[in-house]
């Protein structure tokens, strides 16, 4: 019983898609600003290069939205996008990513295990922690308590807009040990007691979208501390801005590449995985953006001052890995929760 | 000449065929984006089975076991991971829980002991009622978790607390376009004025003020506003430079810088409706006015404003429609607080993947846009025979 509209509807957008479809450049989705910058010196342009091929880019947000549409209407628009762990295992699933084979990829061993996905590549490791501006925040804050600590540091905070991440930073600030997060956050109890440590800074949030905008407003004194992400930092330091990222429990995740269903560049953008997974770029992207390498290799081409600033060793040793697992099964739930609390 | 008139026949079909096309090139997606609110078939279809089972008001027995061991193994892994995506919207966990079940689907035995040996869930009511309530054609589950109205459980309806969450957010919706409609008329109607009645030097600069912002990109104003209004931003830096405040306001990021970007932004859609109406009223009557006694304020009350009320309400009208929408401006210069429904519409379509919320939400916006047209006629209609009766 398929819905005829619906059929009806999807059919019109794929005519009139198909004719620009043929034939089209290498098209790939990042996530913009430097982070994307930084990309393409390091990956599209030494691939695009050596292949002797044009290829052109994209901007994505996070989420499905888009891949799912490019599965339902059967047109990809994009040949390739770097996306978050949850979202490729649900993507991965749900058949709108092509799986990958591993067998084609020579750099495979070289990568840690986390990275090898049966629709994905992990190819960056990101760490998320509270960054300030050193001019403008008085006395430096060391940690997550700090963070949720209005009376020190009065003025607003920035979050990323959702639950995923605010939930776990505010069981840390109220004294949760890292490596227990989420056996806390699985429960009601949990739930409510990081519902309410947020419920201390609630007036003082102010939530972002794209990892450009923390930046911003570090910059105008918009706000009095961020979360952010480690790379976006050390980027803003390299233009001469003095802002600070706080290595105190910080949580990592990866980002890993992969390709819609039945995209027609398909077999491109799998050699652009297999060259994307070598150390070579890996490293010259590290020292671009330092955000953490996923081959094991990369590490000893790395000068010391990038290692400095990169989410591996030293740097993670008191932090904990995103739980995609987690997210999958409880963003809905936790969502609609989130969503009444911030509208209350 | 029936042939004449079988001709002009054919003529008026081909005036109104681009009229036709209009309308179903809008209607057709609005259909089919509508119909996601209450279409379940990619679940009724999927558990045909179950839904039989169900249809029946059979109990949670040994029989619904088979039909949902049955219809699991009648899915690819692919459909089974988008079906419990969609169950896992109404209980966290299930997404898991079916994926789980349905990779051993044939191994279980199928009774209800079996499910239950192999996942204790299965042995909990909660996770059934969840499939029983999902495996319709129809759903209203989306419809109920948008409006908050729900059934009790003693045979009536009704919201629990905390459930009116999207209704909330409608609200504040109409409010901010409410205020910003006032304010965009307040400030409007100088402006038009001045256009209309200006010296030709004032009309030129005042019009050229509000088609070049009119002509700006909506995403450049609303930057240029977190720009002017920030902490560190001209109107502070102005404002402790003249020694009025000490420490920087807090200017963004809340109620009142939404209204004023949303103000500004949608300005012209006000002021041009009203400038137009205003030039059509001659100046003569003015001076009729005037010179039959009545003082300046009584014949702006009296022979001007009424005249002017058309246009102050077709922009009025442009500029609460309009702002209902609204979606870029206040996600860059409101806080969490002053994020109207299009946000939420947003977010259901890119972040949950829930289309049928993102579809429930975008008809309760435009039914209380109905709604909203329809009481304006009404009163029109009164007022209009109040006058007919005097």
């Amino acid at each position: 019983m398929v819905n005829p509209w619906k059929s009806g509807a999807i059919a019109v957008c794929a005519v009139l898609a198909a004719q620009t479809a043929a034939a089209r450049d290498l098209t790939i989705a990042g996530w913009g600003g430097n982070y994307q910058d930084a990309q393409r010196a390091a990956y599209f342009q030494p691939f695009a290069d050596a292949k002797g091929v044009k290829f052109t880019e994209a901007t994505y947000l996070g989420g499905l939205a888009e891949v799912k549409t490019m599965a339902d209407t059967g047109d990809a628009t994009w040949d390739l996008v770097i996306v978050e762990g949850a979202d490729l295992q649900v993507g991965c699933d749900e058949g709108l990513f092509e799986e990958i084979d591993w067998d084609s990829i020579p750099a495979k061993d070289q990568l840690v295990p986390e990275a090898i996905q049966p629709c994905g590549a992990g190819n960056v490791v990101i760490g998320t922690g509270l960054a300030y501006n050193s001019e403008t925040v008085g006395e430096k804050p060391q940690n997550w308590q700090d963070f949720f600590n209005t009376q020190k540091w009065p003025g607003k905070r920035g979050m990323r807009a959702g639950p995923k991440y605010n939930l776990e930073f505010a069981l840390i600030a109220d004294g949760v040990s890292p490596d227990q997060v989420y056996e806390v956050l699985a429960t009601p109890e949990g739930v409510e007691r990081a519902f309410a440590k947020l419920d201390t800074i609630k007036k003082d949030i102010q939530f972002w979208e794209a990892g450009a905008q923390p930046i911003e407003w570090l910059a105008a004194n918009n706000v009095v501390m961020t979360v952010s992400y480690n790379a976006r930092i050390s980027a803003a330091q390299k233009e001469g801005k003095p802002f600070v990222f706080v290595w105190t429990n910080p949580l990592y995740s990866i980002d890993a590449w992969a390709v819609p269903a039945n995209a027609p560049n398909k077999d491109l953008a799998m050699e652009f995985i297999a060259f994307a997974s070598t150390a070579e770029p890996q490293a010259k992207f590290s020292q671009l953006m330092p955000y953490g390498p996923t081959n094991t290799q990369v590490a000893g081409m790395l000068p010391p001052e990038v290692l400095a600033n990169i989410p591996a060793g030293e740097n993670v040793k008191d932090g904990f890995f995103f739980s995609d697992p987690f997210w999958t099964d409880n963003n809905d739930a936790l969502s609609e929760r989130w969503n009444n609390w911030v509208t209350r | 000449m029936s042939g004449t008139r079988h001709n002009l026949a054919a003529k008026a079909t081909l005036l109104i065929l681009p009229l036709v096309m209009y309308a179903a090139l809008y209607l057709l997606p609005l259909i089919s984006i509508g119909s996601l609110s209450v279409d379940n078939g990619e679940l009724s279809d999927r558990f045909s089975r179950l839904s039989a089972h169900f249809g029946t008001d059979a109990p949670v027995d040994d029989a619904a076991a088979v039909a949902l061991l049955a219809d699991l193994q009648g899915m690819d892994s692919r459909d089974r991971a988008e079906a419990g995506r969609m169950f896992n919207q109404e209980k966290q966990g299930f997404r898991s829980l079916l994926i789980d079940t349905g990779k051993a689907a044939g191994d279980i035995p199928p009774t209800l002991d079996g499910l239950t040996a192999f996942d204790p869930r299965w042995g909990e009511p909660s996770w059934w009622e969840v499939l029983e309530r999902n495996v319709e054609p129809v759903t209203w589950r989306h419809v109920q978790k948008a409006t908050g109205i729900k059934p009790d459980g003693q045979g009536g309806f009704g919201i629990a607390p905390g459930d009116d969450i999207y209704l909330r957010i409608l609200v504040r919706t109409f409010v901010i376009a409410g205020q910003v409609t006032l304010l965009t008329l307040l400030l409007g109607y100088p402006l038009a004025y001045a256009v209309a009645n200006g010296t030709p030097r004032v009309r030129a600069v005042v019009l050229m003020a509000v088609l070049l912002s009119f002509w700006t990109s909506i995403l450049v104003r609303t930057t240029a506003w977190v720009v002017l209004l920030q902490t560190n931003g001209l109107l502070n830096g102005l404002l402790i430079r003249l020694g009025i405040i000490a420490e920087p306001l807090q200017l963004i990021f809340n109620r009142f810088g939404t209204v004023v970007a949303m103000t500004h932004v949608l300005l012209p859609f006000a002021i041009l409706p009203m400038m137009n109406v205003m030039r059509t009223i001659p100046a003569a009557q003015t001076d009729a006015s005037r010179s039959l006694g009545a003082g300046p304020v009584e014949t702006f009350l009296r022979v001007y404003f009424p005249q002017t009320l058309r246009g102050a309400a077709v922009g009025g009208g442009t500029v609460f429609i309009l702002a209902l929408g609204f979606y870029v401006t206040p996600a860059l210069t409101g806080g969490p607080g002053d994020q109207m429904l299009s946000y939420y519409i947003a977010d259901f379509v890119k972040k949950g993947l829930n289309w049928g919320m993102a579809s429930v939400l975008s008809l309760m916006l435009l039914a209380s846009v109905i709604l909203m047209l329809l009481i304006g006629l009404l009163v029109r209609r009164l007022a209009g025979w109040r006058r007919q009766g005097v």
